[in-house]
């Protein structure tokens, strides 16, 4: 193969990862359904793309005791789709599934803790098989992406945990999520 | 390359006339200068390179919002396949400028890296990702081979290892299996084997030695980092189950009498065979061997692994002196110097008093980097036949 065949291959190759990515991520944005998830963030950085919030929702800790699953049984790094329901634009959990629900709207999640609960006897000895209490998920939408040196002020100066801090995000019909915006008070945060 | 005294050997055997004994001088001294200046031009034109890249990096961090994201990305792409052309145009249509061409190929693969995560930053996938890493090594991976590009053969080799180090953050079911310090050896193992294989086929061949180099830095580092008196060292049995097939795997190769007289660098290579079956012994016994058994386990670990690196770098002293490579000789020296560093560091750090401990550092350090220069500089002159 000639020099100039591998510069054009190359050139498509890289158009195709570039394109790829972006329609993967338009896709989501385009066909998804919006949808309001309550969080709480804290301001670290990024090795390569500078300043970002981590932001932990309400549903990145899903208590089994309140939210039915199909199967109890999880291990760490198994895939969950968690069916959603909007009360007043906010997506709430409604139930857990290890497989892609029919006709209902899902996120799609990585299990990245369990947490256990077991009662104890007398003794201190514990009386039965402990069971799963909570599971830590993890979306692939933690993070959101400020200004250098934005991330801390605007921490500082609108995030004083008193104000309600949502995300909105769009989820399309495969689970998969994606960052529109992030709103403090019901309103669009400006960066 | 034959040499000064070479030439007068002939001179004096009457192999040669001084006329030709003048020419020859003459040519070997331009040579000499040619051959230096074309290692300058490709230290500039790579630090340069690297440096842009580092500042596209940034571009990318400090995420400027006077700039709206099509742009930012058009920009950013735009300058990748546009670097990426004028690396092209140079290295192979123009011909006269090769080794800027070589710069700017790499410069285009640190923008390829740095566009990906300007995408990555506009739809805020989750920070730290190992898959963006990933995707960065599969896109510029196919360069070392279409362009024969050594430099970015080394970036492959730092992106891999950043990869692993991303994973095994993400993955945290990982540290149940494997520490960190085995997990970098092995990797230097791998990528250190990548090199030997590179170096048996001829086409592949301009990649094997800057595998081999990125491979045994990663070995010698993640080798020091467990001659520190640190951790307990416990592993899964995993670990030295691929200790032993990766060792056994590279001995094999090593071994094959057609491959085994291929090899330049025979006796560095097994060096890496047996670091990584002394590991797999050593792994093994912290699984059979209970801790109760052996009486301050950290500190025989410890022990063990400062004669295992002090072994290696003997090792490494003898391979670079037979094969004259004056990189290896270089790293082994540089690593002893580090070594002894550390030790000075653990042993008179809690005995002398701080001002003494720093001076009598300082001297010892001073003493011992004169005379590893003098040897190193008397080797570099031995084995480029007078050439400083």
């Amino acid at each position: 193969m000639n020099q100039k065949k591998i510069f054009y291959l190359t050139v498509v190759f890289w158009l195709l990862i570039f394109s790829g990515f972006i329609l993967y991520k338009e896709y989501t944005l385009r066909t998804g359904t919006e949808v309001l998830l309550k969080t709480e963030p804290v301001d670290p950085r990024d090795l390569f793309r500078g300043d970002y919030v981590t932001l932990n929702y309400e549903i990145s800790t899903l208590n089994l005791g309140e939210i039915p699953a199909e199967d109890p049984y999880f291990e760490y790094n198994d895939r969950i789709y968690l069916a959603l329901e909007i009360e007043n634009g906010y997506g709430v959990p409604k139930k857990i599934y290890k497989n892609p629900p029919d006709d209902e709207l899902y996120i799609k999640g990585t299990v990245k803790e369990l947490i256990y609960d077991w009662e104890e006897d007398k003794e201190g000895l514990i009386a039965e098989e402990p069971r799963i209490k909570e599971l830590r998920i993890e979306y692939g939408i933690e993070s959101y992406f400020v200004p250098e040196g934005r991330g801390r002020e605007i921490e500082s100066q609108q995030w004083t945990g008193r104000e309600g801090v949502d995300v909105k995000v769009v989820v399309d019909k495969f689970g998969n999520a994606v960052i529109k915006s992030l709103l403090i008070d019901g309103k669009e945060v400006e960066i | 390359m034959f040499d000064e005294d070479l030439i007068q050997k002939w001179l004096d055997e009457g192999t040669i006339n001084h006329a030709q004994a003048e020419k020859m001088r003459a040519d070997l001294a331009e040579c000499k200068k040619e051959h230096r200046s074309k290692r300058q031009v490709i230290a500039f034109s790579t630090i340069g390179a690297i440096l842009i890249g580092i500042g596209a990096i940034l571009f990318v961090a400090s995420n400027w919002e006077k700039i709206g994201n099509t742009f930012k990305v058009l920009l950013l792409v735009g300058s990748t396949i546009g670097i990426h052309y004028a690396g092209y145009h140079f290295k192979y249509e123009n011909q006269k400028y090769p080794r800027l061409g070589s710069a700017l190929i790499l410069l285009s693969a640190l923008f390829f890296g740095a566009s990906l995560f300007l995408i990555a930053q506009i739809y805020n996938i989750n920070a730290n990702n190992s898959t963006l890493v990933l995707i960065w090594i599969i896109g510029v991976f196919p360069l070392i081979y279409g362009y024969m590009s050594t430099p970015i053969a080394g970036l492959c080799s730092l992106l891999f290892y950043l990869w692993i180090g991303l994973l095994y953050t993400e993955r945290t079911d990982l540290e149940k299996l494997i520490s960190m310090k085995d997990l970098y050896l092995l990797s230097g193992i791998t990528v250190y084997f990548t090199g030997v294989l590179h170096g048996f086929t001829e086409k592949v061949k301009h990649a094997e030695k800057t595998f081999k180099f990125m491979g045994l830095q990663a070995v010698l580092i993640a080798l020091f980092v467990h001659t520190f008196k640190l951790w307990e060292y416990k592993v899964e049995i995993i670990v030295p189950v691929i200790y032993a097939i990766s060792g056994i795997l590279l001995l094999a190769v090593l071994l094959a009498k057609p491959l085994r007289e291929k090899s330049r660098s025979f006796q560095a290579d097994v060096s890496i065979s047996i670091i990584a079956l002394l590991m797999a012994s050593i792994t093994l016994t912290t699984i059979y061997v209970p801790e109760s058994y052996i009486s301050a386990p950290e500190k025989v670990y410890m022990i063990i692994f400062n004669v295992i690196f002090l072994g290696l770098l003997t090792l490494l002293l003898y391979a670079g002196y037979n094969m004259e490579d004056i990189g290896i000789v270089s790293t082994a020296m540089f690593w002893f110097i580090l070594l002894i560093f550390a030790r000075y560091f653990d042993f008179f750090w809690e005995l002398l008093p701080r001002s003494l401990f720093f001076m009598l550092g300082g001297l010892v350090l001073l003493v011992i980097s004169i005379v590893l220069e003098r040897k190193r500089r008397e080797l570099k002159v031995q084995f480029s036949g007078g050439e400083q």
